[in-house]
C-alpha cells in the first residue's frame, strides 16, 4: 500500500535539459562555480541554510524559510519539474538559486541566497538562473517577484522586467514580474557573464564536497540592538527577544 | 505658449552674469537686495563633459540618465540633462526646458540639452 | 592661541550597524574616554549629517551628551556635509586654543543604512545645488564622473588607474579590524577578466562600481586638550598643529577651472602654514577617496604631487603602504568605509594612530607628521588637518 500512495503523492517530472557548469572570475580575483545539483546534495546544503533563518535583515529569514522548505519539497519528491543550482567559491556554497518549470513556454523563478555578500554573487547567481530558463530550457518568459529592497534593484531595476500584474506568482500569491526573451537579449552583454567549460581542477573541486560558507551573513550580536526596545515586531525578532528575557514579550 | 526659460541674474551695479543665483553679487559684492536684472539663459552650447548615470534616487522611474555640464554660448556655463546618444567632449548642443524630476507633489523645470 | 594636543580616540567598526544614532556616537567617546583616562570634559561637538532625514533624530548632541552622562557639558551639532568631522575637530579645537574650554570631546556618527540605497543616495545629492543640480538628478557619483572624465581628457588617468587605487585601499583595509570591507581584489577581478564589467560595472560612467566608496554607519571620536592636561596623561603627544579650511562656488559648473579643486589647494596650503610644515614633511596621510579619482587628485592639489602627476605616482607605488608617501593605509573611504559624518573624525583617528605607532600591520614605520583631508559637497567645503608627534 504504501508503495502505491506514494506512485500518487510523487509528482512525474518532465525532463529539463541539464545546465553545463560554468564558472567566472570574481572581483576578488577568486574562481567562482555555478552548476546544477541533484537531489542526492540537497542534504549537504540544507544546513548551511538553517541559520539564515534568524537573520532579519534584507529579509535573509522569509527567503531561507521558504528556499528550505522548496528544497526540502525537492528532495523529498513533493515538487513539480524544479531545479537547484549550487554557486560555490572554491568549494564553499556561495549561493543557491531554485526555479521551476511552470510549462514549456513559461518558467517560475523561485528564490536566490547568497551565502557570500559583497561580490555580486546574487546577481551572477539569478543571471546563470534566468540563462538556465531562457537559453537551455528555452522558456519565452520568467515569472519573478523580490522579497528584499536588494533584489528588486539587481532584477526589476536592472533587467527592467515587465510588469505581469495580473498574474499571482507561486511565492504569496503576490504581483508578478516578467523577463522575456527580448529583455534578457538586451541584458546579456553586461549582466550574464561566465565561461564553458569549466577548467577540471576547478570542477574536480567544487563536485568533490560543498563546503560549508566561511562568512555566512549572522543575526545582530546584541538581540536587542535593532530597537534597542521590547517590541519590535519583526517575528524572528520577537522570539530572540523572548528566548533572551525568558518569558512573554508583546508585539504592539 | 511660448517656451520656457532658464534665466540667470545680471547685477544692476556691475553688470557681472550669474547662474544660479545669488544674494551678493561675486565681482563687485556691492549690489543691494536683489538688485538683479533677469536675463533668459541662451540655449546653445559646447558640452564640456558628460555622464550617464546608474544609480537613481527612486523619484526618477528611468533606469539610467545622461547628464552634462554645458558651456552656452554667452559663457556662462550650466549642468543639464543630455539626451544624447553618443557625446563627446566639446560637441555643439542645444536646450530646450522640460520637466526634469517630478516629485509627489511637483514638477520641476530645466534644461535638456540633445544634440546641436 | 594655545596648542592643542589629542589626548584620546576611538572608533567603532564601519560597517552595517543596527545601534541607535545615539549610541553610535557614545560608543567611540567611551572608547576616548577610557583611552585617554578622562572621566570630565567641558564640551561636547558631534559631527553628523543625516540625523534628521536618515534617522528621524534632530538636536543628536544634546542626546550623546546625556547618553555619556556628561551633563551639564555644553553640546552641538555640527553639520558640513561630508566634511562634518573635520569641521567639528576645527570647533574643538578653537574652543581649547582660545582658552575658553581644557576638554572637548568630539564625535561622529552617522547610520545611513538605516534606510536603502535608493534613499541614501538621494540624502548625499541634497548637498547639491537645489535649482541648478539637485532638481536634475545630480548625485555625487555623477559629479565625480563628470570630474573623472575631465580629468582623463586632459592628464591621461585611465581606468586602470583608478582600479589600482581600488585595489591598493582595499588591501589596506583587509589589516585594519575597523575596515568595512574586508574583501581583497584584484585588477584582474575588477578590469582584466571577461567578468570584469559585470563585477564592477559603471555607476555613472566612467565610474564603476569599485570606485565609489561603500554606505556605511559607523562612528569615531577624538579628545582634544591643552598642554597642561595632555601632559597629565601617559599617551604619546601628538598636537593637532595645522587647520586650514576653505569654500568654493556651490554648483559645481561654477568653479574657475572645471579640473581643479581650489578649495583641497588653499585648504591644505593653509594648514601646512599654520603647523610650520610642508606636504614634503608629511609621513603618512588620509585623502578623503569617496571616489578613486579622488585620491588622485587630491594628491597633487595638497601638494604631494605635481599638478596632473599623481597618477604617475601612484603607478610607481609611491603611495602604497610600503612606498614613500603611504595615502589611506586605513584603507581610505573607499576600504574603510564612509560614514558621512564620522569620516573626518575617522581620518584623525587613524593619523593619530600612525603617529602613536599602534597601528600594527598597517604601521607606517617612524611616522611623526601625518595630514588628512576632508572633503565637503563636491569640493566647495574642504578642511585639512595637520598632525605632529612632539615626543
Amino acid at each position: 500500500m504504501p508503495v502505491d500512495l506514494e506512485k500518487i503523492l510523487r509528482p512525474v517530472d518532465n525532463p529539463l535539459k541539464p545546465f553545463e557548469a560554468k564558472y567566472m572570475t570574481l572581483a576578488s580575483g577568486e574562481h567562482m562555480v555555478i552548476r546544477q545539483i541533484d537531489r542526492d546534495e540537497i542534504p549537504d546544503i540544507l544546513p548551511y541554510l538553517e541559520p539564515l533563518l534568524h537573520v532579519e535583515r534584507d529579509y535573509y529569514d522569509v527567503v531561507c524559510a521558504r528556499i528550505y522548505s522548496e528544497l526540502l519539497a525537492h528532495y523529498r519528491y513533493r515538487a513539480q519539474d524544479e531545479y537547484v543550482l549550487a554557486v560555490q567559491i572554491d568549494g564553499e556554497l556561495a549561493a543557491v538559486v531554485n526555479g521551476r518549470q511552470v510549462s514549456p513556454d513559461l518558467g517560475m523563478s523561485l528564490h536566490t541566497i547568497a551565502l557570500r555578500r559583497g561580490l555580486r554573487v546574487g546577481a551572477h547567481a539569478f543571471a546563470a538562473k534566468m540563462e538556465y530558463h531562457i537559453d537551455i530550457l528555452g522558456h519565452k518568459e520568467v515569472l519573478i517577484v523580490a522579497e528584499s529592497p536588494i533584489g528588486f534593484r539587481r532584477w526589476m531595476i536592472e533587467y527592467q522586467l515587465e510588469k505581469r500584474f495580473e498574474t499571482a506568482h507561486e511565492l504569496g500569491g503576490v504581483p508578478s514580474w516578467a523577463l522575456t526573451k527580448e529583455l534578457f537579449d538586451r541584458a546579456r552583454s553586461t549582466l550574464v557573464v561566465g565561461r564553458r567549460p569549466v577548467p577540471p581542477e576547478i570542477l574536480a573541486k567544487a563536485e568533490a564536497k560543498i563546503l560549508p560558507p566561511s562568512d555566512p551573513p549572522t543575526p545582530p550580536a546584541d538581540l536587542l540592538a535593532a530597537t534597542r526596545s521590547m517590541y519590535d515586531p519583526t517575528a524572528t525578532a520577537l522570539i530572540a527577544q523572548r528566548n533572551l528575557l525568558g518569558g512573554e514579550v508583546d508585539h504592539a | 505658449m511660448a517656451a520656457r526659460e532658464i534665466y540667470a541674474y545680471q547685477c544692476k551695479k556691475c553688470g557681472h552674469l550669474h547662474y544660479p543665483f545669488r544674494m551678493v553679487c561675486k565681482e563687485c559684492r556691492q549690489n543691494d537686495f536683489f538688485e538683479f536684472d533677469i536675463v533668459p539663459l541662451p540655449k546653445k552650447g559646447k558640452l564640456l563633459t558628460f555622464t550617464k548615470v546608474y544609480n537613481l534616487p527612486g523619484e526618477f522611474e528611468v533606469a539610467t540618465l545622461g547628464l552634462g555640464m554645458v558651456e552656452l554660448e554667452n559663457g556662462i556655463r550650466m549642468t543639464g540633462q543630455l539626451e544624447v546618444e553618443e557625446p563627446k567632449i566639446g560637441m555643439a548642443v542645444q536646450g530646450t526646458v522640460k520637466v526634469v524630476r517630478k516629485s509627489a507633489y511637483d514638477k520641476f523645470y530645466g534644461m535638456v540639452f540633445t544634440k546641436a | 592661541m594655545r596648542n592643542v594636543y589629542v589626548a584620546g580616540i576611538g572608533i567603532t567598526t564601519f560597517t552595517r550597524l543596527e545601534y541607535p544614532l545615539s549610541e553610535i556616537a557614545a560608543y567611540p567617546s567611551m572608547m576616548a574616554l577610557k583611552d585617554s583616562g578622562i572621566t570630565d570634559v567641558d564640551h561636547v561637538y558631534v559631527a553628523n549629517m543625516g540625523s534628521a532625514r536618515v534617522n528621524h533624530q534632530t538636536a543628536l548632541a544634546s542626546a550623546v551628551v546625556d547618553s555619556l552622562s556628561l551633563t551639564p557639558a555644553g553640546a552641538a551639532v555640527v553639520e558640513n556635509g561630508p566634511a562634518s568631522g573635520a569641521s567639528a575637530i576645527k570647533a574643538g579645537f578653537a574652543a581649547v586654543a582660545s582658552g575658553m574650554h581644557d576638554v572637548v570631546l568630539v564625535a561622529g556618527a552617522e547610520r545611513m543604512r538605516e534606510v536603502n540605497n535608493l534613499e541614501a543616495t538621494d540624502f548625499i545629492a541634497t548637498l547639491t545645488h537645489p535649482l541648478a543640480e539637485y532638481i536634475y538628478g545630480v548625485t555625487l557619483p555623477a559629479h565625480a564622473a563628470m570630474f573623472t572624465r575631465l580629468y582623463m581628457e586632459k592628464y591621461g588617468v585611465t581606468e586602470r588607474h583608478l582600479a589600482m587605487v581600488a585595489v591598493k585601499n582595499q588591501n589596506n583595509a583587509m589589516l585594519n579590524e575597523f575596515a568595512h570591507l574586508h574583501q581583497p581584489i584584484t585588477i584582474e577581478g575588477i578590469l582584466d577578466s571577461p567578468e570584469a564589467m559585470t563585477n564592477n560595472p559603471y555607476v555613472a560612467e566612467p565610474l564603476r562600481f569599485f570606485d565609489a566608496c561603500p554606505v556605511s554607519d559607523g562612528g569615531a571620536a577624538v579628545i582634544l586638550v591643552s598642554e597642561e592636561v595632555a601632559r597629565t596623561i601617559d599617551r604619546p603627544l601628538i598636537r593637532l598643529a595645522g587647520i586650514g579650511q576653505a569654500t568654493d562656488t556651490h554648483a559645481v559648473h561654477e568653479r574657475e577651472e572645471p579640473t581643479d579643486l581650489l578649495a583641497v589647494r588653499r585648504a591644505a596650503a593653509t594648514s601646512f602654514e599654520m603647523a610650520g610644515f610642508t606636504p614634503q614633511d608629511v609621513d603618512v596621510a588620509e585623502l578623503h577617496d569617496a571616489f578613486t579619482i579622488l585620491e588622485i587628485v587630491e594628491s597633487e592639489e595638497v601638494g604631494f604631487f605635481p599638478k596632473g602627476e599623481g597618477h604617475i605616482a601612484l603607478e610607481k607605488g609611491e603611495t602604497a603602504l610600503d612606498g614613500s608617501l603611504p595615502i589611506n593605509p586605513s584603507g581610505g573611504l573607499k576600504g574603510k568605509g564612509h560614514p558621512v559624518g564620522a569620516t573626518g573624525v575617522g581620518q584623525a583617528h587613524e593619523i593619530v594612530t600612525q603617529l602613536r605607532g599602534e597601528a600594527g600591520e598597517r604601521q607606517v614605520d617612524g611616522a611623526r607628521v601625518g595630514f588628512t583631508c576632508n572633503f565637503g559637497g563636491f569640493g566647495n567645503n574642504v578642511v585639512c588637518l595637520t598632525f605632529v608627534r612632539e615626543d
